[in-house]
């Protein structure tokens, strides 16, 4: 009897692990198979981390925010079934901040560069993001970005375009000082006060200051960097593939039904072809 | 030159944001005075324990700049599991901050009562917890309100940091409205002017309470 007891005791332990394993088995298994685009569509929301001090992409307009990554992402809230939230950080916080899985994935955008593929998944590019030279106004000692040689420029720190920067430095026969800045506001800000001579960013965002403050700055063409193009970024974890797939998919149509080349015309001024998928950076 | 309209237009968006930037420092406040109390207490009790706690407590919270606090609470403890939201974050990582400060202060507080009030009031046989809560508390918190008053000060402006765990508040509106029109003198002196202004009103708060409690009166 006592015999019969024990045995039976020991079975329903080892029933009960069996059942305990057999059930973190299957908990696991669901929380890999959700991937992340099924999350967003249960939850009906796509967290976006940005940085609203971009623009034309993300800016504050009234207090609240404006540009073309407002609009891209509202076809892609259309299109997907979500609502987008966007989360509003300093750019240095935003790629740490997807990595800590604190919002799905990030606006920006950023340039699509060969370190930044290794690390991250890039949507389709939305816009041209080659680097150009910002002076201020009838500024006559530079008529091409060659003429920074020796001068003082800025451009915000931890960006491609400071990478781009320097890069171009060297082929210089004096280099420039470049002056690095926490964001790019900061640096057009000095370039207003004669703090530095010139700013490189991409030509979309210098191309659309100057055209807001037309006596104030004014862009160096051509641009001096190699041709790189921005893209919105997710990670590269494999739950995450899905909804940059799904990402993707919305953009790419966006590029052929000419809804995107409408909002390059409204935010850059001018419609920008862009490739359906970068596979190799030229950066 | 210098835009009177962009500031009427942004103030009252500005005001909005102060009004975050207010909720994020004094919640943080009230959270770390009990924080604060607690370490205290830790801090002056008989058990090596406790002590031990509350000056690793201290020692770090008032050792690590608190930008680098916030990172380390918003983008690692999530790579340890643990995933709070950017409002919580926020209030918890400045909370902890300003309790170590606090705790400090309160303590200077304690070690200020002279030794013959609380022998004075055991003979007269009050027990340990009424000389806790009727005569020490009191006298340690009234000794310390200037200085309390200015860390609360001092949290006002902290909570400029707190935008880099995706917070809005004052700083990060200001900030972002002057990236936008590019005109960052009118914004910034505007933001500066309203924290002068919550800090001025905090203060007259203090010193109102200051007299209320003057020590001549408790008597």
């Amino acid at each position: 009897m006592t015999h019969l007891t024990r045995r039976s005791a020991v079975t329903k332990a080892l029933r009960l692990a069996a059942l305990g394993v057999a059930a973190s088995m299957a908990l696991t298994g669901v929380a890999r198979a959700e991937d992340l685009l099924a999350k967003v569509k249960a939850k009906g929301e796509l967290t976006v981390g940005t940085e609203l001090q971009f623009a034309p992409f993300d800016f504050v307009e009234d207090g609240k925010q404006s540009g073309m990554n407002k609009e891209i992402f509202a076809e892609i809230g259309k299109e997907l079934g979500v609502k987008i939230t966007f989360l509003d950080l300093p750019w240095p916080s935003v790629l740490p901040g997807l990595e800590a899985g604190k919002f799905d994935m990030v606006a920006g955008p950023a340039t699509i560069t060969k370190a930044r593929m290794e690390r991250y998944r890039f949507s389709s590019p939305i816009a041209d993001a080659t680097v150009a030279i910002l002076k201020k106004k009838g500024d006559a000692s530079i008529t091409k970005p060659a003429d920074i040689a020796g001068k003082k420029v800025g451009t915000a720190k931890a960006t491609a375009q400071l990478a781009q920067l320097q890069e171009f430095a060297k082929t210089l026969p004096t280099p420039p000082t470049i002056q690095e800045y926490v964001d790019f506001s900061q640096s057009y800000a000095d370039l207003g006060a004669g703090r530095v001579v010139a700013v490189a960013n991409s030509l979309p965002n210098i191309a659309f200051l100057a055209k807001q403050k037309p006596d104030v700055f004014e862009v160096v063409e051509p641009p001096f960097g190699k041709p790189v193009y921005f893209g919105y970024i997710g990670t590269k974890a494999a739950d995450a593939k899905s909804l940059m797939d799904a990402v993707d998919a919305v953009l790419i149509k966006m590029k052929h039904d000419g809804r995107l080349a409408s909002l390059q015309k409204k935010w850059f001024g001018t419609e920008m072809a862009t490739p359906d998928q970068v596979t190799e950076a030229s950066f | 030159m210098f835009d009177f309209n962009l500031i009427i237009k942004s103030l009252p968006m500005l005001l909005q944001a102060s009004v975050w930037t207010v909720i994020y420092s004094l919640s943080s406040v009230a959270i770390g005075f009990c924080i604060g109390t607690l370490m205290c207490a830790a801090g002056l009790s008989a058990s090596r324990l406790g002590r031990g706690v509350a000056a690793f407590y201290v020692s770090f919270f008032r050792g690590v700049p608190l930008l680098v606090q916030l990172l380390i609470s918003y983008y690692c403890l999530p790579l340890i599991g643990v995933n709070v939201p950017s409002s919580v974050a926020a209030v918890g990582t400045l909370a902890l901050c300003t309790g170590a400060y606090i705790a400090e202060i309160l303590r200077g507080g304690f070690l200020g009562i002279p030794h013959g009030l609380v022998e004075a009031a055991r003979m007269v046989g009050l027990s340990r917890a009424q000389i806790l809560t009727r005569i020490e508390v009191p006298l340690a918190v009234r000794f310390t309100l200037p200085s309390l008053v200015n860390e609360t000060t001092m949290m006002v402006k902290a909570s400029s940091l707190i935008s880099v765990v995706g917070v809005l508040e004052l700083t990060r509106l200001a900030q972002n409205i002057a990236t936008s029109t590019f005109q960052p003198l009118e914004i910034y002196l505007t933001a500066g002017a309203i924290y002068f202004v919550i800090n001025g009103v905090i203060t007259l708060a203090g010193r109102f309470a200051e007299s209320r409690f003057r020590l001549e009166t408790a008597r």
